[in-house]
């Protein structure tokens, strides 16, 4: 299974429309990645479903790095019991 | 720069004020007052107590059906019948809104009124219009009217060139003429003194009040004259310190103090001109005037009169309570309105079809988490219309969320939140990024789109409305 960042990297990828490789964790969603309102959205959307999660709505949307949302998706998988490969 | 009188300090707080004594939002925000006014009359400073309009008898009145009609295309008979019903309901048990005047000249005319009065309200009493002409009481008699608004205009642009008369003397006597001829009639005259904010008023208004205040004395209590003040071309200012012959505040004190004409027996009547008819109506209100005459969506000669639902929404405002009035009916009268083919600006307040939508995501943002943020009142509560959004490029996540939330019905912990409507945000956005869209995203094909994506909502909502 791949990892957790691996995955929110493949995600952001998907949604923002760029490679994959060229993400890294200090990366932040807006200022570095160009995610715009919806987009926002649209990634917090995509990792409820890639993890198959529930996220707070302003809790989720307040992170703002692609590290950030690593370690907030992995203690809300550790809280809601979803297995994952840290 | 002007030198510093006071410093202010930060009252720091953890709880927000948010001043709910006066937004009350169950209610229109409440207008209080904290002194009394004061206003310069011939150099005296006269003060005058607002806070009392209270627990004064204000009133509304309205001449939708006379005003009202001169700016569009006659009613049928059967409109004016159902506008009545409506008004009536509207006006509640107390009869805030307490009269509406009805032409008698044709037979349709009088038609009309006998098929409203056989509805059998006790509000809005019905009360006439007719020229300034002895025959014309004659009219007023046969359809049992009490009362009769008649033409006596006052400024001398009407005096000498537009009814001819040689002299303000021979005016005056013409009009007293007829005043006798309602008394004779058992009927109660309302002088419509038209143009007063263009007349001389020491000259001619106040001559003829008093004069007609003298007539007054011989009669009886219910066929005493009242006096409608008249702006007919919306001249009136309602600011401290304006003279005369414009100043509403002046106008008014002196018909009601220095000639002693009860405020029982003054009303207003304003038109829209320069944009002041509602500020100028509420102005006559608060200075001693109890009549505010008005127009339903402020249909009316030219630019209009003062908007009835504007004063009915004032009048709760200052009173802090509805007085029993059911302001549900304001939406269902625009709706009849519009169906009728009278139209009504979308952002027309209070009964315009986007008064209360938002189109910023900023403000649907704010909608969303508190409905008091962007609404200027509990507007579902008090006219059936809840807070919405129109949603365009600029309505972002939380617009869409809010209307679909809005659309479905759904409160509180029931909301779907903005993460769930992701797809229909992305779909808005597309509308205009991909297929170059420029115009507002209808209702319908929101709808449509609703129905797509969300079909359990969907289900649940059509069930409901079963």
């Amino acid at each position: 299974m791949a990892t957790v960042e691996e995955r929110v990297k493949t995600v952001t990828a998907q949604v923002l429309k760029l490679n994959a490789d060229e993400i890294k964790g200090e990366d932040n969603f807006t200022a570095d990645l160009g995610a715009e309102s919806v987009q926002s959205i649209e990634l917090v959307a995509m990792f409820e479903e890639e993890f198959g999660i529930e996220m707070d709505e302003d809790a989720a949307l307040s992170v703002e790095t692609v590290g950030g949302a690593v370690d907030f998706i992995t203690k809300v998988c550790r809280e809601q019991g979803v297995e994952i490969e840290e | 720069m002007n030198k510093k009188t006071k410093r202010h300090k930060l009252v720091d707080a953890r709880q927000p004020n948010l001043v709910e004594d006066v937004y009350v939002h169950s209610l229109p925000p409440l207008i209080r007052f904290d002194g009394p006014a004061v206003e310069y009359i011939d150099g005296e400073a006269v003060e005058f107590d607002f806070g009392a309009v209270k627990d004064r008898p204000i009133v509304i009145t309205d001449t939708t059906f006379r005003d009202g009609q001169q700016a569009r295309p006659p009613y049928t008979i059967d409109q004016m019948v159902h506008i009545y019903d409506l008004l009536s309901r509207l006006s509640g048990p107390q009869g805030v809104i307490r009269q509406t005047e009805f032409f008698l000249y044709t037979k349709n005319d009088r038609e009309t009124l006998d098929r409203c009065r056989a509805l059998g309200h006790k509000y809005p009493e019905c009360t006439g219009w007719i020229r300034a002409v002895k025959g014309d009481f004659r009219l007023v008699k046969e359809a049992g009217l009490q009362e009769s608004g008649m033409l006596t205009s006052s400024s001398d642009y009407h005096i000498f060139h537009k009814l001819k008369f040689r002299s303000r003397k021979e005016c005056m006597e013409s009009y007293c003429e007829v005043v006798d001829a309602a008394f004779e009639a058992g009927v109660r005259p309302r002088c419509h003194l038209e143009d007063i904010t263009r007349a001389d008023i020491d000259g001619f208004v106040l001559p003829f009040a008093e004069r007609l205040m003298e007539m007054s004395e011989q009669v009886p209590e219910e066929l005493k004259t009242k006096i409608r003040l008249c702006d007919t071309m919306g001249f009136g200012i309602s600011y401290p310190g304006a003279e005369l012959p414009r100043s509403i505040p002046k106008l008014i004190y002196k018909l009601n103090k220095e000639i002693g004409v009860p405020s029982n027996r003054l009303e207003w009547h304003g038109h829209n001109d320069f944009h002041k008819v509602h500020t100028n109506g509420v102005t006559a209100w608060l200075y001693g005037c109890d009549a505010v005459n008005t127009t339903l969506f402020g249909f009316g000669e030219r630019t209009g009169n003062p908007p009835l639902e504007s004063a009915v929404m004032e009048y709760i405002a200052l009173k802090a309570d509805t007085c029993g009035m059911d302001t549900l009916v304001i939406t269902e009268l625009a709706d009849y309105m519009r169906s009728i083919g009278l139209p009504i600006p979308d952002n027309y307040p209070f009964a315009g079809r986007a008064f209360n939508t938002t189109r910023a995501g900023i403000h649907a943002g704010g909608l969303r988490q508190d409905e008091r943020i962007y609404n200027i009142f509990d507007t579902e509560a008090l006219l059936g219309r809840p807070a919405r959004v129109a949603i365009t490029d600029k309505s972002g996540a939380d617009g869409v969320a809010h209307w679909v939330n809005e659309f479905f019905g759904l409160k509180g912990g029931e909301r779907i939140n903005k993460i769930k409507i992701h797809k229909l945000a992305r779909w808005v956005i597309d509308q205009y990024e991909v297929e170059g869209r420029l115009t507002a995203i209808s209702d319908q094909e929101l709808e449509a789109k609703a129905k797509e994506f969300f079909p359990d909502y969907w289900a649940k909502h059509t069930a409901s409305q079963k």
